[in-house]
């Protein structure tokens, strides 16, 4: 029961992108187009899921004054590993996704799971934990990319769907982040209040 | 002081695991990476000058709006455009960004040392890209320049 919880609260309930508004910066400026969006979440689901894991697994050798460095040591262990792997196994997608990479490193996300819950608990609950934040982040992320290609670009996933000369440029645009990412977070809260 | 030194030490442990670690994929994924971009480099000389011989590809990074924007221009021993491909850019999505795009970029194919290679004259720029634009007549001009 509780294993189930602590999977499934990051994907709606407390949806790091719509309903904690951490880890903006990533979102806004790689959900341009699907495919990048869907490149990001699977490298931050590697660096989260194994992070949270290792964390959890040596949180007593941890002393409390140094964790935080700590912490980050190990976060960008996994970031560089995922960053020397994409250049290596996936050039496109590394070309894509370029300086955001090395940017996962600050991602609040993973710091403030690392801090909020693996620092705290088992190592199984926290690798869900890492898995549901990560399933939530790739959700949220996903589907600004999908909506903000279809409009801004008149295609999904650099499949076309009709003339781009007749899309919203402004949707890929920075602005079309926050105008889509505003949309999702009000839809979700009248969502939740309906629940309710 | 003591209990400094053994968080100095604890703390050097943990770097020490990460940089082995590190230095361990480092070496494995090192190979490959390079052979990569050089495969990917060869491939696009290729592509701008499929004959060898008949010229030199030149790479230029004038600069754009969002930052430089790397070319790779086939020049033949003539001093005509042959090919041109756009290696890295960082222009604006949905605007600058429609740089790569053969349409615009095929429009230099041919072009010499005495054509003016400017927007409005023998080019038609990107709507509402026109530094972008720019950049590339820039670019092309150099590389024409450049070839010896």
């Amino acid at each position: 029961m509780s294993l189930w919880h602590d999977l499934n609260q990051g994907i709606i309930k407390e949806n790091p992108v719509l309903r904690l508004m951490i880890g903006l910066c990533p979102v806004l400026a790689v959900s341009n187009s699907a495919l990048n969006a869907l490149g990001m979440s699977v490298a931050v689901a590697f660096v989260l899921t194994c992070s949270n894991l290792v964390i959890a697994a040596i949180r007593k050798l941890v002393p409390d004054q140094i964790r935080i460095p700590i912490f980050i040591i190990i976060i960008s262990t996994f970031v560089t590993i995922s960053d020397y792997i994409m250049q290596a196994f996936t050039p496109e997608l590394y070309a894509a996704l370029g300086v955001f990479v090395p940017l996962i490193v600050v991602n609040c996300i993973i710091l403030g799971r690392a801090e909020a819950f693996a620092y705290r608990n088992p190592v199984l609950n926290s690798t869900l934990d890492g898995i549901g934040m990560s399933l939530g982040f790739g959700l949220a992320l996903v589907s600004i990319g999908v909506i903000r290609e279809m409009l801004g670009a008149g295609s999904v996933f650099g499949l076309t769907l009709f003339n781009p000369a007749a899309a919203a440029t402004i949707m890929i645009l920075p602005p079309g982040a926050f105008i889509t990412i505003a949309f999702l977070m009000a839809g979700l809260n009248k969502l939740e209040n309906k629940v309710q | 002081m003591i209990k400094t030194v053994k968080l100095g030490l604890i703390l050097m442990v943990f770097c020490v695991i990460s940089a082995g670690l590190l230095a361990y994929v480092y070496i494995i994924t090192q190979p490959r990476i390079v052979r990569n971009s050089s495969a990917a480099y060869d491939l696009s000389v290729k592509e701008v000058l499929p004959v060898a011989s008949s010229g030199e590809a030149v790479r230029v990074a004038p600069r754009g709006y969002g930052g430089p924007v790397v070319l790779l221009v086939g020049v033949s021993n003539e001093k005509k455009v042959v090919g041109i491909k756009v290696l890295s850019q960082k222009e604006t999505p949905g605007l600058g960004a429609k740089v790569v795009e053969r349409g615009f970029l095929d429009q230099f194919i041919g072009k010499g040392a005495n054509d003016p290679l400017e927007p409005k004259k023998d080019i038609d720029a990107i709507t509402g890209a026109t530094i972008t634009s720019r950049a590339v007549c820039e670019g092309v001009r150099q590389a024409i320049r450049g070839k010896k």
